[in-house]
């Protein structure tokens, strides 16, 4: 994004479908539904839309959702860097918009993954199976597993910085806290760090509870720039700034350090495009795969010091009134984690800036940060928006 | 007569041309890192290009096949179905010993869990799992 931008891109609309538990409905129903309320929520049509991102596990993904949507679109993207692909589809459209090369970009995500795979916690994932292809043998055959990949990071932030068990479960407690909140949230019932240090390991030292939920679900949202959302239904909430990185592919083992995500090369950077700094967050939607993710993130955005994420997040750090409200609606620890929770992030920071966030609205809340993290901490992807440009 | 860890049911790596040596060297128990032929940068999992110069030409340096463990984790819940009966088993990431900073992931074997430390001294040994395939392991290092 230009320092000139006489175009500005903007989010005029936004919606989840239905979650956690979807049996009835295919992934491609999802994004339906999940499309059609966005524009709603914009006071637009699918008549309106010129543009299309969307990404999932096969190639050609977006073409296939265009088809079933009935749209023929000029812009597409479906750039998949894993769990932070919906941060980038966002930049991306941000900047077709403002480029002129679209009016009216959908961003949609969809997913069945909790029906299809008949589980309901995310620990297992990952390892591979038959053949492994290319470099992914390197860590699959000795049976790591992707929360094995974070629980290698854990136990290495532990060593570290002497960060405990009970401050990661402090992220999960709190994300229950706004979970319960939220009617559609997955897991609701109150959990202390207690209940979290006690539940059963998943792998060292993370626990069942340390690890997001599996769910059915999707989201949308509309990109279009703030001349064609004045007239529109909804405040637009500005796209201010962006950036993502990658730090290695699903290797580990080729982490130059594992307690240091591609969130400390790309947050700084999307914060100066913003014109703002870490101080000037008034909300979080961070990507919790794991209570670890979340640790590093506020590190690695510059919201605490290196090591000093496990104080940051504990007694309350990332609740309402706390250091910096994060994950709102419950987050993927709570509320749904479809796959890939990218563009719930979105949807809810869009919501808390327009002061939609019912009992969990920080008040007037004015600048948002989403930040989603991918495969095995390999990615990251920051978004900062705004009620207003700074 | 080889000590067996690991299920005959495990995926079998699909070596391909950057591989294929590492492979080959460790059916013969020797535990190699890629180094680059022009700058000496190495590299592990093996790569096509040198991420330090995008030099094509490497080959394999030996390595004396001991480390210190960087971090490690206990899977207690397995995700491939041929491991459900290992459980658990110990995965390390080790700093490999005059591999230039290249780092493995392996498992732990032959030692208690609750025993294993960021730090502690380990040492490959080898796991025959078919004629021509040997996996590298680690045991804690002779005192």
């Amino acid at each position: 994004m230009s320092a000139a931008r006489p175009r500005r891109a903007v989010i005029a609309g936004v919606a989840t479908s239905d979650y956690p538990l979807l049996p009835h409905l295919s992934e491609h129903a999802v994004h339906g539904q999940a499309a059609d309320r966005a524009l709603a929520d914009a006071g637009l049509t699918f008549a309106d839309v010129d543009g299309l991102a969307t990404t999932g596990f096969f190639p050609m993904y977006a073409t296939g959702v265009a088809e079933y949507l009935g749209l023929h679109p000029l812009y597409l993207d479906e750039t998949n860097i894993g769990g932070a692909s919906f941060e980038v589809l966002v930049e991306h459209a941000a900047h077709a918009v403002e480029a002129g090369a679209a009016e009216v970009v959908l961003v949609t995500y969809g997913s069945v993954q909790l029906s299809q795979m008949g589980r309901r916690l995310g620990t297992g994932g990952g390892g591979g199976a038959g053949f492994a292809p290319g470099p992914a043998i390197y860590d699959a055959l000795w049976g790591n597993t992707l929360v094995g990949c974070y629980a290698l990071a854990a136990r290495r932030h532990m060593h570290q910085f002497a960060t405990t068990a009970e401050q990661l479960a402090a992220v999960a407690v709190t994300m229950r806290q706004h979970a319960a909140t939220n009617p559609q949230a997955q897991e609701r019932e109150p959990l202390t760090v207690a209940d979290v240090v006690s539940s059963r390991l998943v792998a060292d030292p993370l626990h069942k509870l340390d690890c997001c939920v599996i769910s059915d679900g999707g989201a949308a949202c509309v990109v279009t720039t703030a001349e064609r959302a004045a007239d529109l239904a909804k405040p637009p909430v500005y796209v201010l700034g962006a950036a993502h990185a990658t730090t290695h592919h699903l290797n580990v083992s080729a982490s130059a350090d594992l307690t240091v995500s591609p969130a400390a090369q790309c947050g700084p950077v999307a914060f100066a495009r913003a014109g703002i700094t870490p101080a000037d967050v008034d909300v979080a939607q961070l990507y919790d795969s794991f209570t670890i993710t979340v640790v590093l993130t506020v590190e690695d955005l510059g919201f605490c010091a290196k090591g000093e994420g496990g104080a940051f997040v504990e007694d309350g750090g990332l609740g309402l009134g706390g250091r910096l409200p994060t994950n709102t609606d419950g987050g993927g620890l709570s509320a749904c984690h479809p796959g890939m929770r990218g563009m719930f992030l979105i949807v809810e920071a869009v919501r808390q800036l327009r002061g939609e966030g019912g009992a969990t609205q920080v008040p007037d809340a004015r600048i948002a940060v989403a930040h989603g993290t991918g495969g095995m901490l390999s990615t990251g992807a920051t978004v900062v928006l705004g009620r207003e440009i700074p | 007569m080889t000590v067996r860890w690991f299920p005959d049911e495990m995926p079998m790596p699909a070596a391909n041309a950057e591989t294929a040596g590492w492979w080959e060297a460790a059916a013969e128990h020797r535990l190699v890192v890629q180094r680059c032929d022009d700058c000496g940068r190495t590299r592990h999992p093996p790569g096509p290009v040198c991420p330090a110069c995008r030099s094509l030409a490497a080959g394999w340096a030996e390595l004396p096949g001991t480390g210190s463990v960087f971090t490690f984790t206990v899977v207690r819940q397995a995700f491939l179905p041929a491991l459900a009966g290992q459980l658990p088993y110990v995965v390390v990431a080790v700093d490999l010993d005059e591999a230039g900073g290249a780092r493995i992931v392996s498992n732990l074997v032959d030692v208690d869990a609750s025993d294993v430390e960021i730090a502690m001294r380990v040492q490959v040994v080898w796991e025959d799992m078919g004629p021509q395939l040997a996996v590298p392991r680690f045991v804690p290092a002779a005192p």
